[in-house]
């Protein structure tokens, strides 16, 4: 352990034992998902960085979203992300997730991610190198040391919003609301 | 086998050309009615594995061409040449505005998910498919998203464009 961060481990022991213990949704979406293999396995070993897969997303706490998001995809994204326990950061990685990429005209990929989803940090690139992973994990520790990974909580702010475009992309949701959705309205009216 | 192939299906059917453009390669173009037949007569002269079906549309001649890839399978005696081996592709044209053709699941039970993968991104109709529903896509486009009029750059405006940011 780095001596100089004891005092942030006595401060805020929880905010440090989430930061150092990313557990990654082993989620396969498009291209991205054959650079994880090498990230997490001997050549680049991801768990230098404390990130480790794990195989459900009750388990997890951080979701890359490793390419293209086609419409089907994204409602397993949506079901993913609201099974996670908080508090959970999402990493869009390559350029599709975060503009459509190569995408960018097709019928049925969905171009901004962040328009259904929050999205905490963003690695650019199609696709990315597994360096690319490590230095968009330890930005992850720089928002998350100064609160700036907040996704989950604005998703519980803005669910009304997340969950009426989810609707306008989906159609029909087959699942109930995450949160209360009516309270949502009535304190935006207030 | 390719020379006596050649010369039974166009002694056989009536309106069916054949041209072999290469060694093992062989094209035949049937007329639309046919299809079923054509594909058993093939299926009983060995060439028992229907590879893919595969669509092209035409939009100047107001035509869809669907191509059906026949190959053998290996067979098990050591009789079988290497230069015996044979890629047959048949062709076939539908009209463009309705169009429709006889399903051949009845030949070829492998080809289900392939009709119902040309119904739904060119919109061709199967007569006597059991399901033609989505395999695909999940959302029902005006027009099939695989044909040429089909505006994808309109239709992603429309559809995606319009969903607007979360503001933060």
């Amino acid at each position: 352990m780095d001596r100089n961060q004891i005092t942030k481990w006595l401060k805020s022991p929880g905010k440090m034992a989430h930061k150092y213990s990313l557990h990654a949704v082993y989620f396969c979406t498009g291209c991205g998902i054959i650079e994880i293999p090498p990230v997490i396995t001997a050549r680049w070993d991801a768990e230098r960085f404390g990130v480790i897969p794990v195989a459900t997303p009750r388990q997890g706490n951080l979701f890359m979203i490793t390419g293209y998001v086609s419409v089907k995809t994204l409602k397993a994204i949506i079901r993913t992300y609201e099974q996670m326990p908080d508090p959970k950061y999402t990493v869009a990685f390559g350029s599709c997730p975060i503009n459509g990429g190569m995408y960018w005209d097709s019928y049925n990929t969905i171009k901004h991610l962040d328009k259904y989803i929050p999205v905490d940090g963003w690695i650019a690139g199609c696709m990315p190198r597994p360096e690319a992973v490590f230095v968009g994990v330890t930005h992850l520790w720089t928002l998350i040391d100064k609160e700036m990974a907040n996704g989950y909580i604005r998703y519980k702010k803005k669910y009304a919003a997340y969950r009426s475009n989810q609707e306008m992309a989906l159609g029909e949701l087959d699942w109930p609301p995450l949160y209360p959705i009516e309270d949502e309205t009535e304190e935006e009216s207030k | 086998m390719i020379s006596s192939l050649q010369e039974n299906l166009e002694a056989t059917f009536k309106g069916v050309k054949v041209t072999a453009p290469e060694d093992g390669r062989m094209s035949v173009s049937v007329p639309s009615d046919s299809i079923p037949v054509v594909l058993r007569y093939l299926k009983g002269n060995g060439l028992d594995h229907m590879a893919l079906l595969s669509c092209v549309d035409w939009i100047e001649d107001g035509k869809f061409e669907l191509v059906y890839f026949l190959t053998c399978y290996m067979p098990n005696n050591t009789d079988y040449a290497a230069d015996q081996k044979l890629h047959v592709l048949v062709r076939t044209q539908v009209p463009r505005d309705n169009p429709g053709i006889e399903s051949v699941i009845g030949v070829f039970e492998n080809i289900e998910p392939y009709e119902r993968e040309i119904h739904e991104l060119y919109g061709v109709h199967f007569k006597g498919h059991p399901r033609l529903t989505h395999l695909l896509l999940e959302r029902d486009y005006e027009v099939p998203p695989f044909r040429k009029d089909f505006d994808t750059r309109q239709y992603v405006e429309e559809t995606f464009g319009s969903i607007p940011p979360v503001d933060e």
